[in-house]
């Protein structure tokens, strides 16, 4: 089947726009016909057919403006192909709903991307998706079904691009219907060449990883209005339950740590509180079903938020297994991008690290962070009497326009009172 | 460091390992007396003389038989085939003989040969005058192919075939030996089997040698210079061996390729890379390797019809901008 794409019609051209149309689907091509009037940045200039054959398909349409090189229309053997497009192949990414099967793509900057190309272009005869092998490729790292892609490429392959596009249209909020946002895979190109380092310097290279991180923590500073309160937390109990938790582990058990204890103790609040369970959508507030934490590790290539998902259903064993499992992970750079996705809240703990009070970043799209810091002996006054318990101070930082203060001190409130009750942990 | 023309790079290497080893000699059609029919021999007849100079009569497979004889005997002979369009009357004693008798010898005379010689067309000069045969040598065990397309690169490579023990098939072009370019002054050699990046780049990657090299250098740095794509040139410098470290490293930077040659696409220069690319580096393929080669056709006298035929600098950029990937395109 022959493409016709869009020429170079002049030294200065870029890119090109339908001005007219001269021949439809259907209509006998011979070598030299003109097919279309193309209005360039010099005048409007015939597009010559090269190939002989039935016009198939056109794929852009008039009006429509497209860089040189973009496929313009099909040129093939005997009679149209009619495919009806099976509407639940249809890439859904655009929540726009299936697409006709002879292109009719409404004219918006993203046309290009997803120019309709029928599903029998793409599939080839035994039901096989058309794409390139770094295309394939780059689909199984990112867990993508072939099929959801609109392949760009001659003949409706799917190339690198339509991969990277993907990615990037993942990276955004979602859809209200669909589930939690995943963590955006899709890196941008950079802006410009860094200039020479300054003497007496070390450089070194960020990785994709770090790049990625540096981009969404900016973003997260920069567009949601954090604000934090703090509250001291009584774990002289729950570190005896820790104890008696461990005593009685068998060789293959896993040991509960205090972090498996704090990320049960928030995800037993966030029901009681779910507007911190949730999403800021433009107007509207999304409220998660599911409550998934994260927890946040300091892995080899960066920092990275493993999710254990639906954390207010397990058991503390159950989270310590899990937890311990995906911190394995990250430090092996194992981790998959299921393993990242669908967190609704984060936990940051730097208490083994001796902090004694910190405050985290708010990892979008989530509303709140909780930052645990270490737990230190201090006296306190019990009946008049200075008492020594073990102290830890935990840190919300909270988005403001879906929290306010009230609701967040309750939420902490409560989370306190979990951690300074701790057998309320074990239901 | 001195700019000097391909023309003389060549002649001042010859001249050198003439002096450097009396067991260097050059033979060839018209390259004592008259100086060379490219005048890359001038002078040379006046300062060595006829036994280290020596002309031939027009018969490629006797005197190409009698240098690869010269050679099994000790001596190290460069012979000059005017152009590769008559080397082909020579073919039995590179490919049977010279190619060959070190390994049929049981390793008992090394045959350090080097045969000058250049191809390519675009003056006109006809059919039987303008081909490039290339592929050929490329394609024979115990040859070796280079393909030098700037000064220094000629300089550095002649003197590294000159001291190779094994025969050397050393592609020239007349297009080429006007051209200037830096080179260094040092004793410096260019190892055989090393491709070089003379642009960097990312959008894709064409891979050439020779003339087209140099082409596809000047289309490049046009097209980053307008801004409109990034594109990475791999001059290959030695068809026999090929680096092929060089070539896969481009592709998973890239992820497409072109090769552009002047020879014949079918079974040419660019079907073994093209080849290569997509056994070793499948899965850094974004799209086929591009082939963008000179028409099937004896190559025609008339100057419209030779423009046509030829492989040249639109027909790279036609290429290009059928290959570019979509994103970079609208980026521009």
């Amino acid at each position: 089947m022959g493409e016709v794409s869009m020429p170079r019609l002049s030294d200065t051209m870029q890119e090109g726009t339908i001005a007219q149309w001269l021949k439809q689907p259907g209509d006998e091509i011979k070598k030299g016909d003109i097919l279309a009037e193309i209005e360039t940045d010099k005048a409007t200039m015939d597009l010559e057919a090269y190939e002989e054959g039935t016009l198939q398909q056109i794929l852009v349409q008039e009006g429509e403006t497209v860089p040189i090189g973009q496929a313009l229309a099909l040129i093939g053997m005997g009679a149209v192909v009619q495919s009806p497009v099976p509407a639940a192949a249809r890439s859904g990414t655009d929540g726009a709903g299936a697409a006709p099967a002879v292109a009719a793509s409404p004219p918006k900057a993203e046309t290009n991307i997803q120019s309709a190309h029928p599903e029998t272009a793409r599939v080839g005869e035994l039901g096989t998706v058309k794409a390139s092998p770094l295309a394939r490729r780059m689909a199984e790292e990112h867990r993508i079904d072939l099929h959801q892609v609109q392949g760009t490429g001659p003949g409706g392959r799917i190339v690198r691009d339509d991969i990277e596009d993907l990615l990037e249209q993942r990276a955004a909020p979602p859809a209200p219907a669909s589930t939690p946002a995943a963590a955006p895979q899709a890196i941008p190109a950079p802006a410009a060449p860094p200039s020479a380092p300054p003497p007496e310097t070390e450089v070194r290279k960020l990785s994709r990883v770090q790049v990625l991180i540096a981009r969404r923590l900016t973003e997260s500073k920069q567009s949601i209005p954090h604000f934090y309160v703090s509250s001291e937390v009584d774990m002289t109990d729950v570190l005896l339950l820790r104890q008696t938790l461990n005593a009685n582990l068998d060789e293959e058990g896993v040991k509960v740590t205090v972090n498996d204890l704090i990320v049960k103790a928030c995800a037993l609040a966030l029901e009681k509180f779910p507007e911190a369970n949730s999403t800021i959508q433009g107007e509207q507030l999304i409220l998660y079903k599911h409550i998934n934490v994260g927890i946040a590790v300091d892995a080899p290539t960066g920092l990275v938020v493993p999710v254990i998902r639906d954390t207010n259903t397990k058991g503390v064993r159950s989270i310590a297994r899990e937890s311990k499992a995906l911190s394995a992970r990250a430090r092996a750079n194992k981790l998959s991008p299921i393993d990242l996705e669908g967190g609704t809240f984060s936990v940051s703990n730097l208490g083994m690290m001796d902090a004694s009070s910190f405050i985290a970043v708010i990892n979008p799209p989530q509303a709140a962070i909780l930052a645990v810091a270490s737990t230190r002996k201090q006296y306190v006054p019990v009946e008049g009497q200075p008492v020594l318990r073990d102290l830890m101070t935990v840190t919300l930082s909270a988005d403001h326009r879906i929290l306010y203060g009230a609701t967040v001190a309750r939420f902490l409130q409560e989370v306190k009172r979990l951690l300074q009750t701790p057998y309320s942990l074990l239901g | 460091m001195a700019e000097i023309t391909y023309r003389q790079a060549l002649h001042d290497t010859l001249r050198e390992e003439l002096l450097r080893d009396e067991n260097v000699f050059l033979l060839g059609e018209e390259i004592a007396v008259f100086e060379g029919s490219y005048k890359i021999t001038a002078g040379l007849l006046k300062e060595f003389g006829p036994k280290r100079v020596v002309d031939t009569p027009i018969v490629e497979n006797g005197f190409v038989g009698m240098a690869t004889g010269a050679a099994m005997l000790g001596l190290r002979p460069i012979v000059e085939i005017m152009t590769i369009n008559f080397i082909i009357l020579a073919m039995d004693e590179i490919v049977n003989h010279a190619a060959k008798i070190y390994a049929m010898f049981g390793g008992q005379c090394p045959i350090p040969l080097v045969i000058r010689t250049p191809g390519g067309g675009g003056q006109q000069l006809a059919a039987t005058h303008s081909q490039n045969l290339e592929v050929w040598f490329a394609h024979v065990p115990g040859l070796k192919v280079v393909a030098p397309s700037t000064p220094a690169d000629a300089k550095g490579l002649l003197r590294t075939s000159v001291r190779d023990n094994n025969p050397v098939i050393f592609l020239e072009n007349l297009a080429l030996y006007n051209t200037k370019g830096e080179v260094p002054d040092d004793g410096y050699t260019i190892p055989i089997g090393q491709a070089k990046v003379t642009k960097e780049g990312t959008d894709l990657t064409v891979i050439s040698y020779s003339r087209m090299a140099a082409v596809a250098l000047n289309v490049a740095r046009r097209l980053e210079e307008e801004h409109t794509l990034s594109v990475e040139v791999v001059d290959l410098r030695s068809l026999r061996p090929l680096d092929q470290e060089t070539i896969l490293s481009s592709i998973k930077k890239t992820n497409r390729a072109i090769v552009f040659e002047e020879d014949w696409r079918s079974f040419g220069i660019g079907a073994e890379i093209a080849a290569l690319v997509q056994e070793e580096a499948f899965d850094d393929l974004d799209a086929p390797v591009k082939r963008v080669a000179s028409l099937e056709v004896p190559l025609p006298y008339s100057k419209p019809l030779e423009l046509v035929t030829l492989t040249g600098a639109k027909q790279l950029e036609d290429a290009i901008n059928e290959l570019a990937p979509r994103r970079r395109r609208s980026a521009s």
